[in-house]
């Protein structure tokens, strides 16, 4: 059965900073400025589930110029040579460590998927019978990113083995 | 001076261009696997093991945990430097990597200096490398 989860905006704020600090914005040039606005546009997600003590989906989202961004400051590229594929790789990697820190918060026995890149907006693919509990919303150099949580509204009765 | 070898191995291609950035940085020459399977194939064909291998812990086919195992049960790579770097973080999973053989442990997100940091603790920096 899944569990009251205990990760909060702050611990998801926490988290985004490391992942700024140790690839994003290593010198703490450009961090994400909060909106607090849980309806920001994004036209890229990825995204991790986590199965177990606790159900539901971690989502990293932005606009395509802030995956680019990312990719480039990720790879220690220039911003004209990221590919999609450089994309795709960062934003999946980015859910990775972002869901796998969120797992490490959780009761033993959760269980993390290998993670999903789509390159379409956080809208075009919301996640059946979930709700969003808990994220982080704002500017990234002007443009949008977000990370959220959504847990699954029904019990997980046949997984967390 | 022969450079050192390390085996970069993590299914996200991102996380090996991070590593291998750094672990070149550090004069190694840098080989990529995929997956602990893709890592254990490409060492049965090297004549010369390399002295560290940084391995994620969730990977398809083979993952880290596996392939720590398979490693230390194996004599010809004994003297390998098993780091493993993973957003794994909870105790009793570092406990189980380093029981199962893993020399060092790197949770993720982490900056470069941390990984330096840890590398030279295990006597992998050689003096001004890292200049």
């Amino acid at each position: 059965m899944s569990v009251e989860v205990e990760v909060d905006e702050s611990d998801l704020a926490e988290m985004v900073e490391q992942v700024w600090e140790s690839y994003l914005d290593p010198e703490g040039v450009s961090p994400l400025i909060p909106t607090y606005d849980e309806n920001q546009p994004s036209e890229v997600h990825s995204s991790v589930s986590i199965t177990g003590s606790w159900t539901g989906h971690v989502v990293y989202a932005s606009s395509r110029a802030a995956a680019q961004r990312a990719a480039a400051a990720f790879l220690a590229m220039e911003l004209e040579e990221v590919s999609e594929e450089d994309i795709s790789d960062t934003l999946g990697e980015l859910a990775n460590i972002v869901g796998g820190n969120v797992k490490a918060m959780l009761p033993p026995g959760a269980q993390l998927s290998l993670p999903q890149v789509v390159l379409a907006p956080e809208a075009s693919a919301r996640f059946p019978n979930t709700e969003r509990i808990s994220g982080v919303y704002g500017m990234w150099e002007g443009e949008p990113v977000s990370i959220s949580m959504w847990q699954s509204s029904t019990d997980n009765k046949e997984e967390g083995a | 001076m022969t450079p050192m070898r390390a085996m970069v191995i993590d299914d996200s291609r991102a996380m090996r261009m991070i590593l291998k950035r750094i672990v070149t940085k550090l004069n190694f020459e840098a080989v990529e696997a995929g997956d602990g399977k893709e890592a254990m194939d490409l060492l049965a064909d090297m004549t010369e093991v390399p002295e560290l291998a940084l391995i994620d812990w969730n990977m398809p086919n083979m993952n880290g945990l596996e392939f720590v195992t398979k490693v230390r049960a194996d004599p010809r790579l004994r003297e390998m430097t098993l780091v493993m770097v993973t957003t794994e973080s909870e105790q009793s999973q570092i406990v189980r990597a380093l029981a199962a053989g893993a020399h060092e442990y790197v949770i993720k997100p982490f900056t470069e200096g941390a990984m330096i940091e840890k590398l030279a603790l295990l006597g992998l920096v050689p003096t001004g490398a890292n200049s």
